[in-house]
C-alpha cells in the first residue's frame, strides 16, 4: 500500500490560486504523478473478460430469437431434419481436451516452465484445428441447407458463431505459442497469456451454449 | 497500488526498464494518434458534425410538417429522413459523444496517465467512422427501413430491394463495435489505472455515471449487435427468420421489435446516465461543497443502470400478458432519476446554508452551471411525460406523438443538453481556450427554450391522435397550432446548436477564446490539478488524495470524505 504521510493540521494546506499546476502535497513534497507505459499487472485479462462478456450478449441475442422461434413452431426441429448427436458429442470432447491443455499452459508458465508451456499450447492449437474440422463436418454433414428453415438458418449461424471464435481463440493463441518459444514470458509476467487462455476458455464456453440450444434444447412436446 | 510500489519506489525513471516485448516496441510515428484526449476530442467532433446533419434532417421534416398539407418532401423522402433522423440521433451523436467525453476526462479525473488500451481506443475512433459513413451513405444506394426501430417493413422479404438497409445494418454493426471497444477501455482504465488511494468509491461522479453507462452498453448494445446481424442474414442470405408465419417453415415477425428493444431500451437510458453524472459534477462544483449524499447519488445512477433493462417491453406493442410487469419496470427506472434530483437541489440548499450565499449567488450564472440548471426542467419535463406513458404501455401513447415528446425529452434534450453542459465545463481543460460567455448565454436561452417549446407540443398533438409516422395532415385534423410550436421550437433548437457550433469553432479551433488556466471553474477533481491541455501524459505529480473532491480538501482542508454523509449529523452522536 502506497500510503502518503500527510500532514492533518488543517492550517498549512495551500490554497491553489486558479491556474497554478502542479498542486503541491501538504508534505511539500509533490507525490509522482502516474507511471506511463505499464498497466497493472492483469490489464489485458480484464479486458478480456469484458470484451468477451460483451461478445456472450451477441450470443445470447441469436440464442433468445432462436428459442422464441422455437416456442412459436409446431415441430421443432422442423420435420427431416436429424441432428446426429456423433460429431456435436466429438466436439465437445475435443473442447474439454483443450480446455486442460490450455490450463496446463498457464500452470507451467506460473513456474516458469517455458518449454511445458509451449508444448501445452502446441497441443491446444493441434486440438483447435480438431475442432474447426468438426464444425466444417457439423456444416457439410447437417442434411438441410441455410434457408431450408430457421432451424437450418440459426444451426448455420451459431455453428459459425463459435468457428468464427475458434479461428480468432486459434490465431491468438498462435501469436501466443510464437512469443512463449521467444522467451517473452516469465513466470511473474505472462498477462498475455492468461488473456488469451481466458478467451480460448470462453470459446468452449460458446461450444457448449451452442450444443445445449441446438441439440440438447432442440426437441419439443 | 502495486504499480507504484513496484516500479516507483526504486526511483529508476521508467525508461530504464526493458520494455516487455521487444518486438512490438516500435517507434511511435504520431504519439497524438493514441492520446487518449485527442482521440475522446476526435469523437466529440465528429459526433458533432453527425449532430448538425441530424438537426438539418430534423429541420426539413419539421418543414414538411408546419403546416396543414404541406408538400416539400413527399412521404417516401419522408419516411427515409426519419429513420436517418433517429439513427443518427442515438447511434452518431449521443453514442459518440459520451464516449469521446468519457474517454477524454475520465483517466484524467481518475488520476491515470493514459487509457489501458490507447492503440485500441484510436482503432474504435477510427472504426467508428467508418461505419458512421456506411450509416450515412445507406439511404443514398437504396430506401432503407422505416423508422430507427428497422421495423417497417417486417417481413423484410416483401419490400425494399436494393442494398441501403443491408448496408445501414451493417454500419450500425460496425458502430456498436467501435463503441463496445471503447467501453471496454474505459471500464479496464477505472478498474485498473486508477491513482493511490482513489478507491472505486471516491471516484468522480461523472467517471462513476461513466462506469454505469458503460456496464449497460457493455451488456446492451451486443444484443443490438445480434438482432442486426440476424436480420442482415435475413436480408442478404435469403433466410426468414422474421418474416413469414410461425410454424416449422417460417420465422416468426412478432420477434423482432421484441429483441429490438430489448437492446434498444437500455442503450437510451444508458445515454441519459452520463448528463446525470455530468449535472451532478456541476451542480457540486459551483455550490462550492461535495454533492450532498454522495453515496445515495452514485447509488441512484447505478439504479438507473440497472433498471433500465426492466422496461424494454413497454415499447412494443405485442406483448399484452407481461404489460403490467413492463408498466412497473418503466415506471421504476424513473425513480432513481427523480431522487438525483433531489440531490442536486439539496446540494444547492445545503450550499446556500453553509456558505457565502452571494459567492453562490454569483456562482449560479457561470455558463456550465447555467446549462446544468436549464437541464433539470427538460428532464423534470421527461419524466413527468414517460410516468404517464409508461402507465400506458405498448398503447396508444406509444404509436403517437406523446412517445416522440417523451423521447426527446428525456432521451435527446436532456441527454443532449447535458452534453453541451459537459462540452462548456471541460471543454477548456481539453482545449486550452474557454468558450465565450456571453453567446452561451444566447445558446442556452435557444436550445433549452426551443427544446422546451418542442417538447411541450409534441404531447400535445399526442393528446390529439397524431401518429408517430405521420408524414402530412390536412386542416381537418386540428393539428396545425401544436405541429406550428414544435417546428417553432426546433428551429430555435436548431439557431441555438449552430450558435454553438461557431462557439466552438471561433474560440477553440481558430484559438480567439480566452486561455483557460489549469483549474477555470475552482474545480473539485484530479482533472483541474493539470495544466489546460495537460500533457500527454496527463500529470507530473498528483495532489495527495483523501476523498473524493482531493482539490476542494487542499482548498478548505477539511475532511469532507467521511464515510456517511457529514452534513448530517445522525441523532444522539456527536461530530
Amino acid at each position: 500500500m502506497s500510503m502518503v504521510a500527510v500532514s492533518t493540521t488543517a492550517d498549512n494546506l495551500p490554497v491553489p490560486a486558479s491556474g497554478m499546476a502542479p498542486l503541491v502535497l501538504p508534505t511539500g513534497a509533490p507525490q509522482p504523478g502516474p507511471v506511463p507505459g505499464r498497466p497493472r499487472a492483469g490489464t489485458s485479462t480484464i479486458g478480456t473478460l469484458l470484451f468477451v462478456t460483451a461478445d456472450f450478449m451477441v450470443l445470447a441475442a441469436i440464442v433468445a430469437v432462436y428459442l422464441a422461434i422455437k416456442e412459436g413452431s409446431v415441430t421443432w426441429p422442423p420435420r427431416g431434419v436429424h441432428v446426429g448427436t456423433y460429431i456435436p458429442t466429438m466436439i465437445t470432447i475435443t473442447a474439454v481436451m483443450s480446455a486442460f491443455s490450455m490450463q496446463w499452459c498457464l500452470f507451467a508458465a506460473r513456474r516458469n516452465d517455458g518449454r511445458n508451456a509451449a508444448m501445452a499450447l502446441g497441443l491446444t492449437l493441434f486440438l483447435g484445428l480438431a475442432i474447426m474440422n468438426l464444425d466444417w463436418l457439423t456444416f457439410v454433414r447437417s442434411g438441410f441447407g441455410f434457408n431450408d428453415h430457421p432451424y437450418g438458418t440459426l444451426y448455420d449461424v451459431l455453428i459459425g458463431f463459435h468457428l468464427l471464435h475458434a479461428l480468432a481463440a486459434f490465431l491468438v493463441v498462435l501469436m501466443l505459442a510464437f512469443r512463449t518459444v521467444a522467451g517473452h514470458f516469465t513466470g511473474d509476467r505472462h498477462d498475455a497469456l492468461r488473456a488469451g487462455a481466458a478467451f480460448w476458455q470462453y470459446t468452449n464456453v460458446v461450444w457448449f451454449v451452442v450444443v445445449t440450444v441446438l441439440f440438447i434444447l432442440s426437441r419439443h412436446g | 497500488m502495486a504499480m507504484t510500489d513496484t516500479e516507483v519506489e526504486e526511483g529508476a525513471p521508467a525508461d530504464d526498464t526493458p520494455p516487455a516485448h521487444p518486438v512490438l516496441d516500435l517507434p511511435d510515428p504520431w504519439p497524438k494518434g493514441t492520446d487518449h484526449k485527442f482521440v475522446g476530442s476526435l469523437f466529440v467532433a465528429a459526433a458533432l458534425v453527425f449532430l448538425l446533419a441530424g438537426v438539418a434532417i430534423a429541420l426539413l421534416m419539421r418543414a414538411q410538417l408546419s403546416s396543414a398539407d404541406a408538400d416539400i418532401l413527399g412521404d417516401r423522402t419522408y419516411r427515409q429522413l426519419f429513420t436517418m433522423h433517429g439513427v443518427m440521433s442515438v447511434f452518431l451523436f449521443l453514442l459518440p459523444v459520451w464516449l469521446g467525453l468519457g474517454s477524454a476526462i475520465v483517466p484524467l479525473q481518475i488520476g491515470a496517465s493514459r487509457l489501458a488500451f490507447p492503440r485500441l481506443h484510436a482503432m474504435a475512433f477510427w472504426l467508428f467512422l467508418g461505419g458512421g459513413a456506411m450509416v450515412v451513405a445507406a439511404p443514398a444506394l437504396s430506401d432503407v427501413f422505416h423508422g430507427w426501430a428497422l421495423s417497417d417493413p417486417i417481413p423484410v422479404k416483401l419490400g425494399l430491394p436494393g442494398q441501403g438497409p443491408d448496408f445501414l445494418l451493417l454500419g450500425l454493426i460496425v458502430v456498436c463495435m467501435a463503441a463496445i471497444l471503447v467501453v471496454v477501455n474505459i471500464l479496464v482504465t477505472i478498474l485498473q489505472l486508477r491513482a493511490p488511494a482513489m478507491s472505486l468509491r471516491r471516484i468522480p461522479i461523472f467517471s462513476w455515471s461513466i462506469m454505469v453507462s458503460g456496464a449497460v452498453l457493455l451488456l446492451a448494445l451486443p444484443i443490438l449487435i445480434g438482432a442486426f446481424g440476424l436480420l442482415f442474414v435475413d436480408r442478404h442470405y435469403g433466410s426468414s427468420l422474421f418474416s413469414g408465419f410461425t410454424g416449422s417453415r417460417g420465422g416468426n415477425p412478432l420477434i423482432w421489435p421484441r429483441i429490438f428493444w430489448f437492446g434498444a431500451y437500455p442503450v437510451l437510458w444508458a445515454l441519459l446516465i452520463p448528463a446525470l453524472g455530468v449535472v451532478s459534477e456541476i451542480v457540486a462544483t459551483f455550490a462550492g461543497r461535495p454533492l450532498f449524499s454522495r453515496d445515495r447519488a452514485s447509488a441512484a445512477i447505478a439504479g438507473v443502470g440497472v433498471l433500465s433493462f426492466a422496461g424494454w417491453g413497454s415499447e412494443v406493442s405485442t406483448l399484452p400478458r407481461a404489460r403490467v410487469l413492463f408498466v412497473i419496470g418503466a415506471l421504476a427506472v424513473l425513480a432513481p432519476v427523480a431522487s438525483l434530483v433531489v440531490n442536486w437541489l439539496a446540494t444547492l440548499r445545503m450550499a446556500g446554508k453553509e456558505g457565502d450565499r452571494d459567492a453562490l449567488r454569483a456562482n449560479f450564472m457561470a455558463t456550465p452551471m447555467l446549462w446544468a440548471l436549464g437541464m433539470v426542467p427538460v428532464l423534470a419535463l421527461g419524466l413527468a411525460a414517460s410516468a404517464v406513458s409508461a402507465l400506458d404501455a405498448g398503447r396508444d401513447a406509444h404509436a403517437n406523438y406523446w412517445q416522440v415528446g417523451q423521447q426527446h425529452g428525456l432521451f435527446f434534450g436532456a441527454a443532449s443538453i447535458g452534453a453541451a453542459a459537459a462540452l462548456s465545463f471541460w471543454g477548456p481543460k481539453l482545449w486550452g481556450r474557454r468558450l465565450s460567455d456571453a453567446m452561451a448565454k444566447l445558446e442556452i436561452l435557444a436550445v433549452v427554450g426551443g427544446t422546451l417549446l418542442t417538447v411541450l407540443g409534441m404531447p400535445l398533438l399526442g393528446a390529439q391522435d397524431m401518429l408517430v409516422h405521420t408524414s402530412t395532415f390536412d386542416s381537418g385534423d386540428d393539428w396545425a397550432l401544436g405541429n406550428l410550436v414544435v417546428t417553432a421550437g426546433a428551429a430555435i433548437v436548431g439557431l441555438g446548436l449552430l450558435l454553438v457550433l461557431l462557439d466552438v469553432a471561433g474560440n477553440v479551433l481558430a484559438r480567439r477564446g480566452r486561455v483557460a488556466g489549469a483549474d477555470p471553474w475552482g474545480g473539485h477533481t484530479l482533472e483541474w490539478a493539470t495544466t489546460s491541455p495537460p500533457p500527454i501524459h496527463n500529470f507530473d505529480a498528483l495532489p495527495e488524495i483523501r476523498s473524493g473532491t482531493p482539490l476542494l480538501d487542499l482548498r478548505t482542508a477539511q475532511p469532507w470524505a467521511t464515510p456517511s454523509d457529514s452534513d448530517l449529523v445522525p441523532e444522539g452522536q456527536s461530530s
